[in-house]
């Protein structure tokens, strides 16, 4: 069976007074596979964190529903990991407490709590930062603390929104090869927003285009470089060449987008 | 000098000492000089002497005793019912339709216009300069944690819910410690103006404190007496202001940089 099945999901925000009602999404149909890692790839405002916040449950379809192991999702829930661009890791807590959130919130032995939170905050590299408050780290400690965070609740699917976004390049592609290596180990379930190209190849088996808003699926390109894959891909002829052509597909939205403004 | 430059430990408490001084010259020479009579201001020198005299025959330290324990008391019973009313109010919208307006309305009507009627309904005991306390605080206790609450940042409730998180878990997990040192912060300033109410309340209707030794010392014409008394409460707010201070930052060192 499918893992996550999203059933012609469309989100049309009310208009406000004389403003009319805009359309961020078109109903849209994808489907999911277990251990799937997928690419939504798009230019600014097409509505792909739109389209993840409502898997997340964070926000209401306006038309169609989500389905989650064949059962709809209504509201956010610990089966649903996300990871936001922002920097959202609670300042109050320390590394070991963040990750730590919702195993609490389940209620889990202490001993069981402290073993997964030690496993975790070892796969992600913060040995001998768990005592640290958030605002100790830098972007790439706390995106890496926000990845633990979602992962130490085992959802089976993580949603992760531009997490990289506010990184700088040389920190971007480190964490890149993390969260794949994360994925090449686990075989977590992943879908991944982003308007990076290179960013939504490198990781993914399926990259999804959307299109301009009101986004819509624009075009599904599979991804079969093998795994482990080393970040030497990127500067491989097929890879250039997947990517020329994601180029072209995103800039003709881009241009939509541009026009638009 | 530069905006917003930071200035090194040193020369900020020399430049602070160096205010008190000036005022203290500006005063001296006033009163010394015989600029000012001295019915209206008493000089420094006699401003210390008859503050040791208050401590000395007229038991100016039970005086202080009575002050503080009004304004805590007062304080602490607002902040008891103002703060979880606040926290309800910021986190449940329902809450604060029904209470927001009249609270905003109350907040209004100033402590001190209702000292009569407190008198007339409580007589001039003490809970009647505990209420002055209490109404002065309350309502800004409330409205001031209610927005704090309510400005809570909304990813990272988000983040919240996406780990799982109940309403309750929100609450207890989320709002409360996000809060928590705007709400401190929001009691220290209100503590300060508590010292304010309690010697209004104690100037009209009241045979012990700080504020009734002022307003004894008027009939006898001793500025000595009330520009010490005036001194005193000053440093008990300043001494006050720095605990909480002190505290706040031992508390949440997580919320500086």
């Amino acid at each position: 069976m499918s893992k996550l099945i999203i059933e012609g999901v469309g989100r049309i925000f009310p208009g406000r007074g004389d403003r009319a009602p805009t359309e961020a999404l078109q109903p849209i149909a994808v489907t999911v596979e277990d251990n799937d890692f997928i690419s939504i790839l798009g230019p600014s405002g097409c509505g792909k964190s739109t389209l993840l916040r409502i898997i997340a449950g964070l926000d209401n379809p306006s038309s169609g529903r989500v389905l989650l192991d064949g059962l709809p999702v209504s509201r956010p829930g610990a089966d649903r990991g996300m990871v936001f661009q922002s920097y959202t890791l609670f300042p109050w807590l320390t590394v070991r407490e963040n990750i730590r959130f919702g195993l609490r919130e389940k209620a889990l032995p202490q001993a069981r709590q402290d073993e997964i939170v030690a496993h975790y905050i070892a796969q992600v590299g913060l040995a001998g930062f768990e005592h640290h408050y958030p605002k100790m780290l830098s972007g790439g400690m706390q995106q890496r603390t926000a990845i633990a965070r979602a992962l130490a609740n085992d959802p089976k699917i993580l949603l992760l929104d531009e997490p990289f976004g506010a990184l700088d390049h040389q920190t971007r592609s480190l964490m890149q090869e993390l969260l794949l290596g994360i994925w090449e180990s686990d075989r977590k379930t992943v879908l991944f927003v982003t308007h990076d190209i290179e960013e939504a190849i490198f990781m993914a088996n399926r990259v999804l285009v959307m299109t301009a808003r009101p986004g819509s699926i624009k075009s599904e390109t599979a991804v079969d470089f093998a795994h482990p894959r080393h970040y030497t891909i990127k500067t491989s002829t097929p890879f250039a060449r997947l990517k020329a052509r994601l180029t072209e597909e995103i800039r003709v939205e881009a241009l939509k987008v541009a026009a638009m403004a | 000098m530069t905006p917003l430059k930071p200035i090194s430990p040193i020369p900020r408490v020399v430049l602070g000492v160096l205010f008190f001084l000036l005022f203290f010259i500006a005063w001296s020479v006033a009163t010394f000089g015989g600029f000012v009579p001295k019915t209206f201001l008493a000089d420094p020198l006699t401003m210390l002497r008859e503050g040791w005299n208050l401590f000395v025959f007229y038991g100016f330290i039970k005086d202080i005793g009575i002050t503080i324990w009004r304004v805590i008391g007062g304080f602490i019973l607002a902040a008891l019912v103002g703060v979880p009313l606040g926290i309800a109010m910021g986190a449940y919208k329902p809450v604060e339709a029904f209470f927001e307006p009249f609270i905003s309305f109350a907040r209004y009507l100033p402590a001190s216009a209702f000292i009569p009627l407190l008198i007339l309904w409580a007589g001039i005991g003490e809970t009647q300069k505990l209420l002055v306390i209490f109404i002065g605080s309350f309502f800004q206790i409330v409205l001031m944690v209610a927005v704090t609450v309510g400005a809570t940042r909304r990813d990272l409730v988000e983040a919240a819910y996406t780990l799982g998180a109940s309403a309750s878990g929100i609450v207890r997990r989320v709002l409360l410690p996000g809060s928590a040192p705007a709400i401190a912060e929001t009691l220290r300033l209100v503590l300060g103006w508590a010292w304010t109410y309690v010697i209004v309340a104690e100037l009209i209707g009241a045979s012990s404190g700080i504020g009734h030794m002022i307003t004894d010392s008027q009939a006898l014409l001793n500025t000595g007496q009330i520009i010490f008394g005036i001194i005193v409460i000053g440093f008990i707010g300043l001494i006050s202001d720095f605990a909480f201070k002190w505290g706040n930052q031992r508390m949440f060192a997580w919320s500086l940089a």
